[in-house]
């Protein structure tokens, strides 16, 4: 017994001898590396002042380091929202690079909408990080908490709202008018349709389009409104039936509500839903689709028009090279086609209705330049009246919007108040199979 | 001859009274082999591990702010391993610590979203405690009854009580206590309802404290811990000494099912101060390691828990700081877990090869 505790002992402390030996002079190199980033920043805080002394005709020479935190709810295998967020910081990282601004990242993947997010904050804070982005809605709570104790870091919350309600200076909120696209894709789909009917492929009436929603949250309400309302401008008979599923992000149930709606009469799928099913479901089913985040016509090439997706590299380029430059991040942005912030995947032309691109090209130039506003309140009827009066914002924390008169100048003004979406109305012509969630 | 042959290569024999030096010598042992072992994972995602280690350990311990994260991890794992203590010594295989947990969430998160500003804040966090502990005692004491009534599987109930009560949650989450509606999410508690902090994390690590003295007292120097004990060894010498077996059974998850739900109040009121459906978070299962790494001891489990959390906080320093995917630290903490619950197994049994020197004593003998 004595022996086999003895030859244990040994084996573990050779074990021990040869990892520590095989360490050892690599010990040296945490040191090194921890300082490398410190060494890099010293000069560069150094020159700055001499800049201003001196010469400032070299802003290309200048190379600025930021620390940038991004707290994401998922990873990029979800090949969806996060995958776009990571599209995103790429490409910023790439546009800012090119302007002198060398920006280093700590991703903090998979973290939940709880205390675990505000240990992820107070963590990439301390790493001093000097602008944190959270990215999920339900991360804003903790992000709120950690925000009074760091007023030098600017945090955000996309896709939240509470920035313009909250006393702190370091809160922002970012959001990009992914209505504007929704519009541009429901142009896609109106057109497609159309062309069934003038072919006699399907009567005037059954021109329905199926909706698979997360939930009946503003901005998913939002979304298909603007889907729809950008359908009905081409093909005047559509009607849709949304259905929603409880999640943003149930591949299984996404494609059963797909499939449900197509079995209901639905011709063309569309989608506020994470996965790429409702795509396959409808293209297994005969029916035509359009996506979002991500361009599903790979996995749906006989079905997938097009897709939209929020181009989150514009605000993190922005909001970056903002903090970089000492200047004012503002509390709320949102931008849509006017800035590239919306964009839209490729047209599946092998499917699309002869002149859809055209039309296309000509609905987005039309929304960029503000001519063509997407929810023309004379477009669309609730309870067969005409609106003329929405609150857009909730000042007294009941969840009903209270204040800020949404409808003027014959539109409702969707993240006109906030980067948030808002419109939660029930437009006449769509039906919602159930409001559950 | 003819016996050798039957011989296995390789035999178990139970080992008794080991001297305590040794047990501890092959207890370090397992863990500078769970480190090396780690390290070597860690080699091949291209990290040094030393570097990677350090950095675990600062990360962890190395600022007051990390400190207190570290705390605010360890306190739910180190209450409920207290919580689940007196059942597993008792051999009842309570699992359904996680729905226990869920359960005293939703009595705490029900007070403190409707009775906030109606009372004073002490009276109502008390109000939520003891709501919590009743509602996890009550979700506990249910598998309990049928146990003790009709020898139901208690390991599989309780599991399953655990979806249950989750998928409650998920439908106030998403009804009747949504905040904004779609977004289900329910609104943050009023400050009222928050738990206070005491030197920078919430003063539920006082609690926990206090607990662990309550457990050592209660399972160590109370009749009832003692009979807890008794039923532990053998059920049939506890009914021959005169004990309501069934009694004793549903005092004792009661009493689990109260701490589990007492932190399932920690959780929400200091931690979160929100419910959700995760709100667990796998506390309920892996405290169970904890209880078991420290051999139902209480004041082990303050090590333990501590233990736990500091991989879990320096993994995410470690993901911070060096890049390494932070389910690094799942295995490290897997292979941690395995080697030191092996050891046990070699504490209390010994390995003897065919033809060793111990082989030939015990055919002897």
């Amino acid at each position: 017994m004595k022996k086999i505790i003895a030859l244990l002992l040994a084996l573990v402390m050779v074990l021990g001898l040869v990892a520590c030996a095989a360490s050892e002079p690599a010990a040296e190199e945490p040191a090194a590396t921890t300082e490398e980033p410190a060494a890099t920043e010293e000069p560069a805080a150094t020159e700055e002042p001499a800049e201003d002394g001196s010469e400032a005709e070299e802003p290309a020479a200048e190379a600025k380091t930021i620390k940038v935190g991004l707290i994401c709810i998922g990873d990029e295998n979800d090949q969806g929202y996060t995958y776009n967020f990571i599209r995103g910081k790429e490409a910023a990282t790439d546009a800012l690079a090119a302007k002198g601004i060398n920006v280093e990242w700590i991703v903090k993947y998979n973290i939940g909408e709880d205390s675990g997010c505000e240990d992820a904050n107070i963590e990439l804070a301390e790493e001093g990080c000097e602008i944190i982005f959270n990215n999920s809605y339900g991360h804003e709570p903790f992000m709120l908490k950690v925000a009074p104790d760091y007023p030098d870091v600017q945090f955000v919350g996309c896709t939240n709202q509470n920035s313009w309600g909250d006393d702190l200076a370091n809160t922002h909120n970012a959001f990009a008018n992914i209505y504007e696209g929704r519009f541009i894709a429901g142009v896609a789909a109106g057109m497609k349709l159309q062309e069934m009917i003038d072919n006699g492929e399907i009567t005037a009436d059954q021109a329905v389009i199926g909706y698979v929603g997360a939930y009946s949250f503003a901005e998913v309400i939002s979304g298909f409104t603007s889907y729809f309302l950008g359908a009905r401008s081409v093909c005047p008979s559509v009607t849709m039936k949304v259905q929603f599923v409880g999640s943003w992000s149930d591949a299984t149930e996404e494609g059963n509500a797909a499939s449900a709606l197509c079995d209901m009469g639905c011709v063309l799928i569309s989608q506020h839903s994470d996965n790429t099913t409702p795509a396959t479901t409808a293209q297994s089913k005969g029916a035509f689709h359009t996506g979002y985040n991500n361009d599903m016509t790979g996995v749906a090439p006989e079905a997938s028009i097009i897709g939209t997706r929020i181009d989150w590299s514009v605000y993190f380029e922005h909001a970056i090279e903002t903090v970089a430059n000492g200047g004012e991040l503002e509390q709320d942005w949102c931008h849509g086609m006017d800035e590239g912030a919306v964009v839209m995947t490729a047209l599946n032309e092998a499917i699309a209705a002869p002149g859809t691109a055209e039309k296309l090209a000509e609905v987005e130039e039309q929304i960029r330049t503000g001519a063509l506003n997407v929810f023309d309140t004379s477009t669309f009827t609730v309870e067969g009246a005409e609106v003329t009066n929405s609150f857009a914002l909730d000042t007294d924390g009941d969840f009903v919007p209270d204040s800020e008169e949404a409808v003027f100048d014959g539109a409702y003004h969707e993240s006109y108040f906030q980067s948030a979406p808002y419109f939660a109305l029930t437009i006449d012509g769509i039906e919602w199979i159930n409001s559950a969630f | 001859m003819h016996n050798e042959m039957k011989t296995p290569l390789m035999r178990l024999a139970k080992r008794d009274g080991m001297e305590a030096w040794k047990m501890w010598c092959i207890r370090l042992g397992s863990i500078l082999l769970a480190l090396i072992l780690g390290g070597l994972v860690i080699c091949i995602v291209g990290v040094n591990p030393v570097t990677a280690y350090g950095t675990i350990i600062s990360g962890s311990l190395g600022k007051s702010t990390a400190i207190r994260q570290t705390i605010k991890i360890a306190v739910p794992l180190l209450g409920c391993a207290l919580a689940i203590a007196p059942c597993f010594k008792m051999r009842f295989w309570n699992i359904g610590a996680e729905g226990q947990i869920t359960a005293g969430a939703i009595a705490a998160t029900y007070f403190a979203l409707f009775w906030a500003g109606k009372m004073p804040s002490w009276m109502l966090l008390l109000i939520m405690g003891l709501a919590g502990a009743l509602a996890g005692g009550v979700w506990a004491l249910i598998p309990a009854f049928f146990k003790a009534k009709w020898n139901t599987n208690e390991t599989l109930f309780t599991l399953m009580m655990n979806y249950i009560v989750i998928g409650v949650v998920r439908w106030l989450q998403g009804g009747p206590w949504e905040g904004r509606p779609g977004s289900q999410i329910i609104p943050q508690f009023d400050a009222s309802a928050c738990l206070p902090k005491v030197l920078g994390v919430h003063c539920g690590w006082i609690i926990v404290l206090v607990l662990v003295i309550f457990i050592h007292v209660y399972m160590r120097y109370t009749k009832h811990g003692y009979e807890i004990a008794v039923i532990g060894d053998s059920i049939n010498t506890a009914r021959y000494a005169g004990m309501n077996v069934g009694r004793i059974m549903m005092r004792t998850m009661f009493l689990s099912g109260a701490i589990s739900g007492l932190v399932g109040f920690i959780v929400v009121s200091g931690a979160n101060n929100t419910l959700y459906d995760g709100v667990a978070n796998g506390v309920g299962f892996t405290s169970i390691t904890v209880a078991w790494l420290s051999q139902l001891n209480a004041f082990a489990m303050i090590a333990i828990s501590m233990m736990l959390a500091i991989l879990s906080k320096g993994a995410e320093t470690l993901q911070t700081r060096l890049a390494v995917p932070a389910s690094i630290s799942d295995i490290i903490t897997g292979i941690l877990l395995f080697c030191m619950l092996g050891c046990e197994f070699f504490i209390n049994y010994r390995v003897i090869f065919r033809g060793s020197k111990h082989d030939k004593e015990a055919t002897k003998a």
